[in-house]
């Protein structure tokens, strides 16, 4: 095992620079074959409540587009740069389409890209943090550096530099953003994966005879679900924004109805310039909200994976009162720390 | 009325010969709101504060979008700094696309010969390099020669060149240009090729890579004393052959490395001359200053066609690429994609910058308009049968093409997008497929392509316009380079007309000679040509007058167009009011 | 020193793996880069003169294996090739100036988000539930969320076009020259305050929560009780006790968010026309100039690359852990 991957990141940072949390620590208190408590607890907590709401209510438009938009969000149904008006409740585009119609059909693109590069990266990732995590050694070793390469090289250059050799389209952006996002679910799991490895239940596994990926699959991957999962919601912002980028840029295709390439048109047909704020502002706060809402998803988690980050009041108080409440069990500090770190955000 | 008196106060208040207070209460005394005022104040003292950096006398140019300016004044080199070519150095003669005339430069006086195989140009004398040193007829067949050698040099001259077997100063003000054969539309080649000293040039080492930091030529400009990584000056030449030109001190040139940017400063009133597209004018840049701020559209470039690959059936028949052209709305295309900066093309397929050139017989075909019903008629005709909505070939394959278009290139991307929705009317689908430019035009010079939009070859005769869209000489084979005919199209009687023109040097001729490929072009529908490309131009008179516009078109204001020089002569600082 | 060995082999490999990438990457297209510079001049210059650009250029026909040798060995020297659209300007001249800038912007906006964002950590966690810890993580959180360019855009817009309180582009005033004035400084900073604020909102967040975070595992650990028992002040449990040891974790993340960061502030470069290697890399990408787009891939690979280096270094000079291990 390189030294690198004892080191420790708490924090995700997605290449377009935005960060979200990634759970401190799953609370493994011994083996435990279920592990569906944490997200039980999720839908009681009210920040996943909130994100949760907000995402449902983007899926339903994403579905029920056809029955949602006014107009065809391709034709010219109007002047251009319309104010919100009844007719066009956001106005039209620059070229006189209808604003929210397009807004309406893009949540398909930009969610459904999001979704597509985070279940995708999430599942490569997976894969390759479990095979480098379970096998150790050589299988490791290789994984391993190939992760930290793809990692170490810069995202949004790579994205730029690989769309514009590319033909521009849907497939090439998810691509481009599968090729650019795996490495990172792939590393966070592959450290959850080697301290699982050393758990009770897994020798218990090895012992009974099981397979390598039945135990990695049966056993392994449904003790850090709560991980996987806000890797994936991390993914998915990082791809809802990376793809916004790329066609704000003008590297997707300008054909398609997405948030991005509304900002595209807005920003090539001056919407700002001519006061036009209806054609920039909303697509901008769509993925704000979306991104926001995943956030939101991947905070909650944090808390409940992490009963310290959870029992703020009792902390405080048994900081305040010098009693060693929360400490008790935990015995060397220093070191028990870092291999608490190790294991959680790495 | 009371917006002069407003200018007025406002410039007062600057000027602080009014204070806040006063100019406020004067303002109420005209009927004039606070806040007006303080819009006005607000947006002047922006604007003057971006004046007042610039008290040199200099006009501010954007040209080039770049991050980084690089030190290239090498007029040979395919992409040096404005303007280096048509400003520094210069040509023997400018062509004037709006007036349709030759203006003598370089040159005071040519001649074909009797057999129209030598071109004789007489040079002007007294003309001097920036250094002092004479300048010479024994310049421009240096610089002839070196082109002639050196294949990797570009310039004007450079297509012309390949017919040419010498070219000699016969004294020093005589310069004779034989041809290998006969090709009189050289001409223009050859006369608007920038000439370079031979005292400096003969001591470059490699002239394809030579920077050339400082430059020597014989133009309106030539020093430059700034140069930075986003900044630059070229100031004039003091001692120009043409007296008391340039009216002004010179050029500063701050990088924008996109049309974004370069628009944000056009709008601020930073900008005195630019040539960037910039969407939705009057509303962007007219309108917050309509005294000063103008611009001017002439749609004198190249003609965007639709190209249908002629090799691919049902295209190579006429009557379905005349029904494919009255399927599309370029009305529709001109107002959305192009904002009405251009009008519908002619069934000539040439743009307006040939007045002189025009075959009123040839223009107003039917297959210009948009008639769908006539459309459905053709395409009937020509056995492509209607299957519920999809017309299918006789072999009964649908009617479904991709429509390559370049990535990026929004009025194209947006003028594809509604020719698609016109298409799908008479029953052909088109998907909109946008490539990066390098594949795109691949596609389109190997002939991989059923439909593409494409610009084409100007000049300025319609000569190189006519041998491009149908001449057998451009036209290869699928798969090989064609650098013009990309639609693969060709009619016998199309290679003799352009022969004709070549042969002779009687304008007369030539321009009856273009009135039967005119006709000709109307005829076959050889592609199918949508709108002139605007030449974007504007310009601010805030701080200079003299430019051209709609009213005063003395040549065309984009800084792109190599007239730009005779632009160069006419601009001077604002009389003071 | 063994660590330091195998981290400096790890980056030989990756530097090596982006080098190969970025060799094939536009031997995946078609055309060359006399097509791109005809597709730059647009309509400037007749198609058919397209062969003596391509003259100019030299383009090759080698087998690839010798072209990649060849490449290796270009790099190796500094030689990136020619640039088209500065063309003949050599790809390195043309980086060379961006690379300041982006350091300038990434380093300010790095340094301050890490700054702040770590010290609004240390504080939330501190006082949990209280005013820091409560209001601004979601706050944070949902600024945080909106795409960098649409921040940078709605702020270039309002603060600097239609207000007119900061520079519209460029890092410094056109036409100044480049000294060690004060008038040459203040300009650079005025111009640097929009970019760097951008970025430094956007990322301030993840910074926040991630020190939140690690702080409050950290404050529950033995040793921070028992200087707390040992009747330390506040301050000094705070940051000389519990922040420094969270803060160890977060050095390795200042690492590779380098990456991150660097890919963020290309975007802001190019919404604020900043001479940075972004605003570079969106006009090569612009140009079809590949050539210089590769060139720039590799600086910022490369300065990620040394970045991490330097990290690690002083990881081992922080962590006594990793030198025994």
């Amino acid at each position: 095992m390189s030294a690198t991957n004892q080191t420790t990141a708490a924090v995700e940072v997605s290449p377009v620079g935005q960060a979200t949390p990634v759970p401190a620590e799953a609370a493994f208190t011994g083996p435990r074959r279920r592990s569906g408590a944490w997200l039980t607890q999720l839908l009681g907590n009210r920040k996943a409540a909130f994100g949760g709401l907000i995402l449902l209510a983007f899926a339903a438009v994403a579905i029920f587009a056809p029955a949602l938009a006014p107009y065809d969000p391709t034709e010219f149904v109007g002047r251009p740069h319309r104010p919100p008006s009844s007719e066009f409740r956001l106005g039209t585009t620059g070229s006189g389409q209808d604003m929210l119609s397009q807004l309406i059909y893009g949540t398909r693109i930009s969610l459904g890209a999001g979704v597509i590069v985070g279940v995708a990266t999430t599942v490569i990732g997976a894969l390759v943090g479990l095979a480098a995590g379970y096998f150790r050694g050589r299988v490791d070793d290789f994984l391993s550096l190939l992760t930290n390469v793809m990692l170490i090289i810069p995202g949004l250059p790579l994205l730029v530099v690989l769309a514009a050799f590319l033909p521009a389209g849907f497939w090439t952006t998810v691509m481009v953003l599968i090729v650019a996002g795996w490495a990172w679910p792939a590393r966070v799991l592959r450290s959850q994966t080697l301290s699982l490895r050393e758990k009770d239940f897994v020798s218990s596994a090895l012992v009974s005879g099981e397979g390598s990926w039945r135990i990695m699959l049966r056993e392994i991957l449904p003790n850090m679900m709560s991980i996987v999962a806000a890797g994936m919601f991390g993914a998915i912002i990082y791809a809802i924004g990376a793809q916004a980028a790329l066609e704000f840029l003008g590297l997707g295709n300008p054909s398609a109805i997405s948030w991005g390439t509304i900002l595209y048109w807005a920003g090539n047909n001056a919407g700002l310039l001519v006061g036009a704020w209806w054609t920039f502002v909303p697509a901008g706060l769509c993925i704000a909200l979306v991104a926001f809402a995943f956030a939101l998803v991947n905070y909650a988690i944090d808390e409940i994976t992490n009963p310290r980050l959870r029992s703020q009041r009792e902390t405080n108080l048994a900081l305040r009162r010098h009693r060693r409440q929360l400490g008790v069990s935990r015995a060397t500090p220093v070191l028990r720390s870092a291999g608490q770190h190790r294991a959680a955000g790495d | 009325m009371t917006r002069q008196a407003l200018q007025d106060l406002v410039v007062a208040f600057q000027a602080g010969r009014l204070t806040r207070r006063q100019l406020m209460q004067r303002a109420a005394a005209l009927g004039i709101s606070a806040s007006a005022v303080g819009a006005v104040v607000g947006r002047s003292a922006h604007v003057a504060a971006a004046a007042q950096g610039d008290t040199s006398g200099l006009v501010t140019v954007a040209t080039e979008q770049v991050a980084t300016w690089t030190r290239n004044f090498n007029p040979f080199s395919p992409d040096p700094r404005w303007p280096t070519t048509n400003g520094i150095y210069e040509p023997l003669f400018v062509y004037n696309t709006i007036s349709g005339e030759i203006v003598p430069w370089l040159a005071t006086e040519w001649a074909f010969s009797a057999d129209n195989l030598t071109l004789t140009f007489t040079t002007r004398p007294n003309v001097t390099w920036h250094d002092g040193k004479p300048f010479t007829a024994r310049d421009v067949a240096y610089t002839l020669n070196l082109m002639k050698q050196n294949t990797a040099l570009l310039g004007a001259s450079r297509t012309a060149l390949d017919v040419v077997s010498k070219v000699e100063a016969t004294n020093d003000t005589t310069v004779a240009v034989t041809f290998s054969e006969v090709y009189t539309v050289g001409l223009y080649d050859i006369g608007t090729q920038n000439i370079v000293p031979e005292h400096i040039w003969s001591t470059v080492a490699d002239p394809v890579n030579e920077p050339n930091a400082t430059p020597i030529g014989s133009g309106p400009f030539g020093p430059v004393p700034v140069f930075q990584d986003q900044y630059y000056e070229v100031h004039k030449n003091p001692t120009y052959w043409q007296e008391g030109k340039p009216a002004f001190e010179g050029f500063r040139f701050p990088a924008f490395p996109t049309n974004d940017a370069a628009n944000l400063a056009t709008l601020n009133g930073e900008i005195d001359w630019a040539s960037n597209f910039i969407p939705d004018i009057e509303a962007t840049f007219v309108a917050r200053d309509p005294e000063n701020n103008h611009y001017w559209f002439p749609p004198t470039g190249a003609t965007v066609h639709l190209y249908l690959n002629t090799m691919t059936p049902p295209f190579d028949n006429a009557d379905v690429r005349k029904a494919v052209s009255m399927a599309i709305n370029r009305e529709q295309i001109t107002t959305i994609a192009m904002y009405d900066y251009t009008n519908p093309s002619d069934s000539t397929g040439l743009s307006e910058a040939y007045p002189n050139w025009k075959n009123a017989e040839a223009a107003d075909a039917e297959w210009v308009t948009n008639v769908a019903d006539q459309a459905n008629v053709l395409l009937d005709g020509a056995g492509l049968t209607r299957s519920g909505d999809v017309r299918q070939l006789p072999d009964g394959t649908p009617m479904e093409y991709q429509l390559n278009v370049v990535t990026g290139w929004s009025d194209w991307v947006q003028a594809c997008e509604i020719m698609s929705r016109n298409l799908a009317d008479v029953g052909i689908t088109v998907t909109v497929q946008p490539y990066e430019y390098a594949t795109w035009f691949d596609q389109l010079q190997k002939g991989n392509f059923t439909m593409s939009i494409g610009g084409s070859e100007s000049g300025a005769t319609p000569f190189n316009f006519f041998r491009g869209v149908m001449s057998s000489q451009t036209k290869e084979p699928i798969g090989t380079i064609s650098a013009l005919n990309w639609h693969r199209f060709s009619v016998p009687e199309a290679d003799q007309l352009l022969a004709d023109f070549a042969a002779t040097s009687d304008t007369a001729q030539q321009q009856q000679i273009a009135n039967q490929l005119q006709l000709l072009y109307e005829q076959h529908a050889p592609a199918v040509p949508l709108f002139p490309g605007p030449q974007w131009g504007e310009f601010s008179t805030l701080r200079f007058e003299g430019f051209p516009s709609d009213e005063n078109p003395y040549a065309i204001l984009s800084c792109y167009a190599p007239e730009s020089i005779l632009v160069m002569m006419e601009i001077k600082p604002k009389a003071a009011q | 020193m063994n660590f330091i060995l195998r981290r400096l082999g790890f980056y030989l490999v990756a530097a090596w793996a982006s080098l190969t990438l970025n060799f094939f990457l536009p031997r995946f297209m078609p055309g060359d880069p006399a097509t791109a510079l005809f597709a730059r001049m647009q309509g400037r210059i007749q198609a058919e003169q397209i062969q003596t650009m391509r003259e100019a250029y030299g383009v090759s026909d080698d087998p690839l294996w010798q072209q990649y040798g060849a490449y290796l060995v270009n790099i190796f020297r500094g030689d990136f090739g020619v640039s088209i659209s500065y063309f003949p300007t050599a790809v390195f001249d043309v980086v060379r100036s961006g690379f300041v800038w982006t350091i300038v912007l990434v380093g300010v906006s790095l340094v301050l988000s890490v700054l702040i964002g770590n010290i609004l950590g240390v504080m939330g966690a501190w006082k949990r539930n209280g005013f820091v810890d409560s209001v601004l993580p979601p706050l944070l959180m949902f600024v945080g969320s909106f795409p960098f360019f649409f921040l940078a855009s709605v702020a270039l817009f309002f603060l600097s076009f239609e207000w007119g309180w900061f520079p519209l582009r460029h890092a410094y005033t056109d036409g100044l020259a480049p000294a060690w004035s004060w008038e040459f400084i203040r300009s650079v900073l005025y111009h640097l305050v929009l970019p760097a604020a951008t970025s430094i909102v956007v990322a301030i967040g993840g910074w926040m929560l991630g020190m939140r975070n690690t702080m409050i595992s950290t404050l529950a650990e033995d040793y921070v009780t028992m200087a707390e028992a040992k009747g330390l002040s506040q301050r000094r449990v705070m940051f000389n006790y519990a922040a420094r040891n969270a803060l160890l974790p977060n050095l390795t993340a200042f690492g590779m968010a380098l990456g991150f960061v660097i890919s963020g502030n290309l975007l802001v470069e190019i919404v604020f026309a900043y001479p940075g290697l972004g605003y570079q890399l969106l006009t090569a990408v612009n140009n079809l100039d590949y050539p210089l787009m590769q060139g720039l891939f590799l600086m910022i690979t490369f300065a990620v690359l040394a970045a991490n280096l330097v990290v690690d270094l002083l990881y081992v000079r922080l962590d006594p852990r990793v030198r025994a291990g």
